[in-house]
This record gives C-alpha cells, sequence and structure tokens, in this order.
C-alpha cells in the first residue's frame, strides 16, 4: 500500500495536534496484516470529532474484532486541506496516514446537517469518487449511520449504503458478511450490496427509488425483489453490549475533554421537537454494577480528570443518587470528578450536582426551552415556572455566579406573548439574585441562548414548517431589544440563516443531492461553524438547480401524505406520532412512560413494559 | 502529610514537539493518573496536582533535556517512578533521569536562568562567523513581536552567548539564551539573524539552565562550559 510521509505539512499548520495520530490508546495495526481495514470519518475537526462518543465506541468495537483495523479521520482545517490540495496529497487517517481511497470499507458519523458538505469534501480530498455509482470495483464502500442516517434521502447518491440504529448491534455482522463477501471471490461491488441489503437495519440507496406523481413525492420502491420495503433500525441490548474502556486521549483540547460514561440510551420525556427522543427509543439502563465497574477502568485506562454521566437526561436515571455515591466510592482519592451533561431544570437535579460538584463556584445550565407553560405545554417539556425559578434560585444560593438558559424560537404556535415570556422567566430569575443582601452575594451572569425550531423527520412535529427567515429574524430582534436593558444578561442566538438550512436538509428528500454538491462546488466546506458558513453561496447553489429552499422549511404535509424518510423504520408509530401532534396543537401533555405506564409509542418487546403493560424500568 | 519532591530530566521529541506547555502539563497529570503514582495537591479553593516544569517549551521544538518537578504524597523509590511513568507516557516522551530534591528549594520554575538552544545549518558558511561577531558587538538588537499588539523588544541583553562550529560540512550555532520569569530570547528570533537562518536550520532546546549564584549551572550541577563541552561530543552528524 502506498503510503506518503506526512510530517512535513505538520510544521505548516496551525494545530498539528490535530493530525498526530498516536494519542495513548489509539490502535496500531499493521495494515497489511488484517483482512478489513476501516476508515471511521467524522465530518468535523478533530476536536469536535473526539468529543463523540458513538465514534468511540465504533473504533474500540471494530477494533477488537480480530482481523479488522479501523482508524479515525476527521475533516482538515482550512490550512491543512489548502496544503493538501497544493500538494496533490489525499487526505489520510491519522493512525498509519493511509490515503483515504486506499481503505476497504469508510464510515461517517452523520450527526448533523450543516456537516454534509464537510463529508463530499472529505471524499473528494480522500481520492474517493463523491457519488457511488461512479465508484469502481477496488473502490472503498461509503457508509452512512448516526441520526442523520434517518433522513438519508439528501445523502442519498454520496452514500453505498446506511446504517439505520445502534452501530453496535449492525457492525459486527456487516463486517462478517464483508470478509465472506471477499472470501468468495466474486469482487464486484454490487455483489456486496446485494448480499448486505437485506441485513435487517441496512440500506442500500441505490436500490430504492423515489416516485412521484404530477412533480409530488408518492413513495419508495424497492428496485430489487428479495429486500425489505422499510428498513427497521436496529436496537442493541445496552446492558450487555461492547462499551469501549480504553478512549484515546487526546493531546490537544477538544470540545468535551473528559471521558464518558453513557449510563442510557434513549429518553422517555417526550418533548415533542426531539428526534434523539424518538430515534434511540426505547429507553435501555446500564445497571450500577456495571457502570461502576465500567468507570474504574475507564479512569484506570485513561487518566482523565473528569467522568461525564452521558445520557439524553441523565437525572432521570432510575436509582441516580444510588449510582452517584457508587461511583464516588469506586473512584475514591483518584481525583476525578463527576460531571452531568445536562440537567432539568428542577431543584432535585440541580442538588444531585451539588453531589459530585467540588466547585459550586462555576455555571449551570438549565433549558427551559420555551417562555410560557401554554408553550411549554405543546412541546410537551412538562415543567413549571415555579420549578425552574425554584432551581435557579437553588442555584445562585449554592453560590454558583452564572447560570445558563437556552431556550427555542419559532415553536409550533409560538406568538410574541411567548417570546416576551423568555423574557419574564429571565427577568424573575434576575429578580431573585438582586432580593439577596447586597452584602452576600457575589457577581452573577445569566446567559440566555436561544436555538431556532428545526423540525425533523420522525418527530411529532415532523409536519410542522420552520417560521420564515424574515420572521426568525424578527423574533430575535424582538428579544434583542427587550435583554438590552438588562445588564447582567447576555443574549446570543442561532444564525437564522444556519437554522434555515439545517431546517431544509432536515426534511429534505433526494432531490437536493444536486444542491449539495453544488455547494461544495462553489466553496462551502464547515457549514457548522458560523464563520466559515456563507449563505449567499448557498443560496446560488438552490438557484443554480432550480430549487426553492422554501418549499423544504415551509413544507406542511397532511398526515396521509407519504413522508420521503417514510421507509426508514424508527419502530415509534406513525399513529403515536399524529397522536402526539395532535396533543401539542391542543396544548395537552403526555407522561413520562417511565412514571405513568405505557403511552403507547408502538415500540414492541419494549424492554420496560412489564406484566401490567407498565413500565417497569 | 509528607511530601516528596522529584526532579525529571525528560526528553519531548519527535511528534511531541507539536504538543504544546499546557497540553503537557495534562499528558503528564493522566499519566500520573493511570500509574496511580499519589501525586500531592495544591491547598485552596482549586486543588491542582503539584507539577513544577522548568521552563515551557515553544511548540515546534524538541528538548533534549526538560524538567519538572513532581510532588508526591509517599515516598517512590526513584526507579520505580521512572518505570511507572514513563510506561504511561506517549512515545516521544522518555524519562532520562530522576533526582531528589530538598522540599524547601525555590520552585524549579523560579530558578531558570537560561536555556541552551542548539542549530544545526546543512552547510557551514564563513558568513555566520561574522554574524556572531556582530551580534555579539552590538549594542542592541530589536525583535518585533506580533500578537494582541505588536511590540518592539531589545533582545540583546538576553543574548548570553553565542558559538559557530563548523562540522564535517554542515555549522553548529550554540544559543545561550536568557529565559524565565524575566524575559528572553527566542531562538528563532536570533536565527533570523543569519542568512537563511530561519529556512535552513534545524533548532532544538539542548538544556536548561539554573541560576547557582553568580553561575549557571545545569539541573545536574554542570557549568555551561563543562556542559558546552559534552554536547558537542554527542550532538548527531
Amino acid at each position: 500500500m502506498r503510503k506518503l510521509d506526512y510530517r512535513a505539512l505538520l510544521d505548516k499548520v496551525q494545530k498539528p495536534a490535530r493530525y498526530l495520530g498516536k494519542e495513548i490508546n489509539a490502535v496500531h495495526k499493521d495494515p497489511d496484516d488484517v483482512q478489513l481495514h476501516i476508515a471511521l470519518a467524522f465530518p468535523d475537526l478533530y476536536e469536535v470529532g473526539m468529543s463523540h462518543l458513538g465514534l468511540k465506541i465504533l473504533y474500540a468495537l471494530s477494533n477488537n474484532i480480530p482481523g479488522v483495523y479501523a482508524e479515525r479521520v476527521f475533516a482538515p482545517a482550512r490550512d491543512m486541506e489548502e496544503l493538501l490540495r497544493a500538494g496533490g496529497l489525499p487526505l489520510f487517517s491519522l493512525e498509519t496516514w493511509t490515503p483515504l481511497h486506499a481503505f476497504d470499507l469508510v464510515g461517517f458519523t452523520i450527526q448533523y446537517e450543516l456537516c454534509y458538505t464537510a463529508i463530499l469534501n472529505m471524499l473528494e480530498l480522500g481520492g474517493i469518487p463523491l457519488r457511488s455509482k461512479e465508484r469502481k470495483d477496488g473502490d472503498p464502500f461509503i457508509v452512512g449511520g448516526g441520526p442523520g442516517a434517518f433522513n438519508p434521502e439528501p445523502l442519498a447518491p454520496f452514500f453505498d449504503f446506511f446504517v439505520i440504529g445502534d452501530g453496535e448491534e449492525v457492525l459486527p455482522e456487516l463486517l462478517e458478511e464483508y470478509q465472506r463477501w471477499k472470501k468468495s471471490g466474486d469482487q464486484q461491488r454490487i455483489s456486496f450490496l446485494r448480499r448486505i441489503a437485506s441485513i435487517p437495519g441496512i440500506y442500500v440507496p441505490s436500490f430504492y427509488e423515489p416516485l412521484e406523481k404530477d412533480g409530488k413525492f408518492v413513495g419508495i420502491k424497492p428496485l430489487l425483489s428479495g429486500i425489505p420495503s422499510k428498513i427497521t433500525k436496529r436496537t442493541v441490548d445496552l446492558e450487555h453490549s461492547f462499551y469501549p474502556e480504553a478512549f484515546p486521549v487526546p493531546y490537544m483540547k477538544v470540545v468535551h475533554d473528559r471521558a464518558m460514561l453513557e449510563l442510557f440510551r434513549g429518553c422517555t420525556q417526550g418533548c415533542r421537537f426531539c428526534q434523539a427522543g424518538i430515534i434511540y427509543r426505547p429507553v435501555r439502563n446500564r445497571s450500577i454494577p456495571r457502570l461502576r465497574q465500567l468507570a474504574g477502568n475507564i479512569i484506570a485506562r485513561t487518566g482523565f480528570e473528569e467522568l461525564s454521566l452521558t445520557s439524553l437526561s441523565s437525572g432521570d436515571y432510575p436509582g441516580i443518587e444510588e449510582l452517584v455515591d457508587e461511583l464516588k466510592e469506586e473512584l475514591e482519592g483518584k481525583d476525578v470528578q463527576l460531571s452531568f451533561p445536562s440537567l432539568r431544570a428542577e431543584s432535585s437535579a440541580l442538588k444531585l450536582a451539588d453531589r459530585v460538584q467540588r466547585n459550586r463556584s462555576g455555571g449551570v445550565t438549565f433549558a427551559p426551552e420555551a417562555g410560557t407553560q401554554r408553550l411549554r405545554n405543546v412541546i410537551n417539556k412538562r415543567i413549571s415556572r415555579e420549578e425552574i425559578l425554584g432551581a435557579a434560585a437553588e442555584a445562585i444560593s449554592s453560590g454558583r455566579n452564572h447560570v445558563k438558559l437556552y431556550f427555542m424560537i419559532g415553536l409550533p404556535t409560538e406568538k410574541d406573548e411567548d417570546i416576551l415570556g423568555i423574557v419574564k422567566l429571565v427577568q424573575d430569575t434576575l429578580a431573585i439574585y438582586e432580593k439577596r443582601d447586597k452584602k452576600n452575594r457575589g457577581p452573577f451572569r445569566i446567559t440566555v441562548s436561544t436555538a431556532t425550531f428545526v423540525p425533523k423527520a420522525h418527530t411529532p412535529f415532523q409536519w410542522e414548517p420552520q417560521i420564515p427567515l424574515k420572521e426568525i429574524r424578527r423574533r430575535q430582534a424582538l428579544l434583542k431589544r427587550e435583554f438590552r436593558p438588562l445588564r447582567k444578561v447576555d443574549f446570543t442566538w442561532h444564525e437564522a440563516e444556519m437554522s434555515f438550512l439545517e431546517a431544509v436538509f432536515a426534511r429534505g428528500d433526494r432531490k437536493l443531492a444536486p444542491v449539495l454538491e453544488k455547494a461544495y462546488r462553489m466553496g462551502s466546506r464547515l457549514d457548522a461553524w458560523s464563520d466559515k458558513f456563507s449563505f449567499s453561496l448557498w443560496k446560488r447553489a438552490f438557484e443554480a438547480e432550480g430549487l426553492d429552499p422554501e418549499y423544504y422549511t415551509e413544507f406542511q404535509p397532511g398526515y396521509d401524505d407519504p413522508l420521503p424518510w417514510d421507509h426508514i423504520d424508527t419502530k415509534v408509530s406513525k399513529e403515536y406520532l399524529i397522536k402526539e401532534h395532535r396533543r401539542a396543537i391542543r396544548g395537552e401533555t403526555t407522561g413520562d412512560c417511565r412514571v405513568e405506564g405505557c403511552r403507547g409509542c408502538g415500540i414492541k418487546n419494549c424492554p420496560g413494559m412489564g406484566v401490567d403493560g407498565n413500565l417497569s424500568l | 502529610m509528607a511530601i516528596y519532591r522529584y526532579r525529571l530530566c525528560f526528553s519531548k521529541e519527535k511528534e511531541m514537539k507539536y504538543i504544546s506547555h499546557l497540553d503537557l502539563q495534562r499528558v503528564f497529570t493522566r499519566a500520573l493518573r493511570r500509574g496511580a503514582i499519589p501525586v500531592a495537591f495544591s491547598q485552596g479553593f482549586n486543588p491542582q496536582p503539584r507539577l513544577v516544569f522548568a521552563a515551557p517549551l515553544a511548540v515546534g521544538l524538541e528538548g533534549k533535556n526538560e524538567y519538572l518537578d513532581l510532588y508526591l504524597t509517599s515516598c517512590w523509590e526513584k526507579e520505580v517512578l521512572k518505570q511507572v511513568l514513563q510506561e504511561q507516557l506517549p512515545g516521544g516522551l522518555a524519562i532520562k533521569t530522576i533526582t531528589f530534591v530538598d522540599l524547601s528549594a525555590e520552585p524549579l520554575s523560579a530558578l531558570v536562568e537560561a536555556a541552551l538552544y542548539v542549530a544545526l545549518f546543512p552547510s557551514f558558511s564563513e558568513q555566520y562567523v561574522l554574524t556572531v561577531a556582530d551580534i555579539l558587538q552590538a549594542k542592541e538588537i530589536v525583535a518585533v513581536r506580533t500578537g494582541k499588539k505588536e511590540r518592539k523588544v531589545d533582545i540583546r541583553p538576553f543574548i548570553y552567548s553565542l558559538k559557530i562550529k563548523n562540522d564535517s560540512g554542515g555549522a553548529q550555532l550554540f544559543m545561550l539564551l536568557a529565559a524565565g520569569s524575566k524575559g528572553g530570547a527566542r531562538p528563532e528570533e536570533v536565527l533570523s539573524l543569519f542568512p537563511g537562518g530561519k529556512e535552513t536550520a534545524k533548532v532544538f532546546r539542548e538544556n536548561i539552565f539554573l541560576r547557582n549564584g553568580e553561575t549557571l549551572l545545569t539541573p545536574a550541577g554542570e557549568t555551561y562550559e563543562e556542559y558546552l563541552q559534552k554536547v558537542q561530543l554527542f550532538l548527531p552528524a
């Protein structure tokens, strides 16, 4: 295999530590000694990709399989990209500096919509033809997974196949099939794709064709016999699944520079805007003994100073207090700080944070999401004003000098009074601080962050439009005006154009693929980075391809209309999503199934379902 | 609680030259935790592991003899500490020696007076000899430092010694430059005074010198002259 020496480049880039590949716990094998060489690609910079749990799981899992070698590759920063292009050098893997095109399989984690052009850039820089139909026998297979695979259509022409659901579950089967195909002597790409097209959870988009009638999408049709018309996601038995202990330990500071312990997968809160809450169902816990054992081993193998108890809503872990006590016991004397990535705005959650945090002077983050009770009911964020303010009061009295509040604007049914409700909630939080004795209070700030609602596929809000760009800007301006006089408040917002583009692709179809390619050709790269994002470029790309982006953001289908992602089955029934959407519009909440019993989302064999039909988790 | 102070001499080479000083501190604290080495913690609101490095090394430069004072809460054999810690360090960081240091001695970083940098030129030129003489005779040498604010610094007082040596076709430049809290010169600032210096020469930091009354000594106790004699024998061809 042709190996290149990239050392000369390292002296010329701003952050060479991104490309070293020799971190503690990085896996080194001889690529010539393995039957299957995989690149695990993350379409963002090293510091973002190295903060991603899924990548670490798949990296360690693949490398544990004999005959398989998995390496990492991240999106190059602009300076490295320029050096590669100037030198005619292909994008390379971190561990052995192997060009991307020399791998058997290149797997992309598709985490968010604004990384799509980075995928195309990595393919092309890696010397791989962009479209699957242009790839020849001997080229690597390009596979996508992660949340983005649940609406794969905008990316369909660029990928050979997608993995829907938990990668741990599918990967070993897939790799086995690959080795069987290799041994069979049949080296045609299409034979391999045919073999895997019937593995549950695998979607080969070139074997499916979107159909239209009078310019209207009517469904996706399998082109081969024997392949499923619906691709059902895979779910792993979490307690008995593989979990890494020897995470690669980055040299440079990455976004989440800590070890991660995944308590459970899935979430039963049922926030109606949340895609993760649907696609990771059913909720599955790891047991306390398993978590304790993992925690000890992870710290011993990595030496991280912080262990983050990650999950979509970690405070919901049954027996969380007992778990925290056990973990503290396990890590006693090792000077390891436990942390929670996010907390519900409840004082019980804050007490939990206090149990693990040595230093309480820092900040705390809550996500009320909406400013009024009415709108919180619409989105099923079941938390009251009193609870939010109670948690804030608790945070302030425990000495925290910074409270961060996350909100969304543009939620379905939102009125200006809901926007002003955000302001009111912030003012009330501030009043708690100001009521305190001046002598006993230190400095204090509130950061208010607002994202713009993006309707996502497979959620109860998939039938809702995004508010128009002009309206996003107006509502942001309203907040800016209201917050300006509040000197202790920092107001930040997501760029309207970025949320707009996210919405286009979140409910996009296959027709968007040429726009992606166009935008990439015109120079679009790491769009998730606001300093690199150019909306005017995207507008020109849409014009050039004759598509109207607003069609996608304003798309408001009926319940009976086929949707471009309907062939991807999350196991949550459409009936349930419709029911939830209707309840949303009526302002009715739906309780947590772990607390109030099964809500009938359609998941079969839900591990939490007890004999009485209630969840026993 | 009894505290034990060790002085580690280590090299920082190969890929590790790309690791910043801040990142290097994390590399060591994580290695210590993996090795279950009982490191002592600072007092105060936010206790930190007690590691004191001699002087930060610029990203991109290799260091042949770097130093770190490490404080432990129990007394480990030097050889055991060396072995356990070395096992946990990434390639490119090699512990060379460990010595005990008196707990009451000044902090290592406060003792640093100078650093010896070596630049290897691919070929020898008489011009280099003239440049050395010019620099040593100069009253003032102004270097411009960019950053948030551009500022001008006279680096001449920071150049303690310069020696150029013709060596089988190449040239070796030994630069003893002030380092530590009172300021110093950067090797590339001196190199830029040599024709083609910044482009052609390969630079590394050879050693650190500590203040000892009126003299300069390596942490191992050698004078500059003694050390220079020794190091010339061991330089790569």
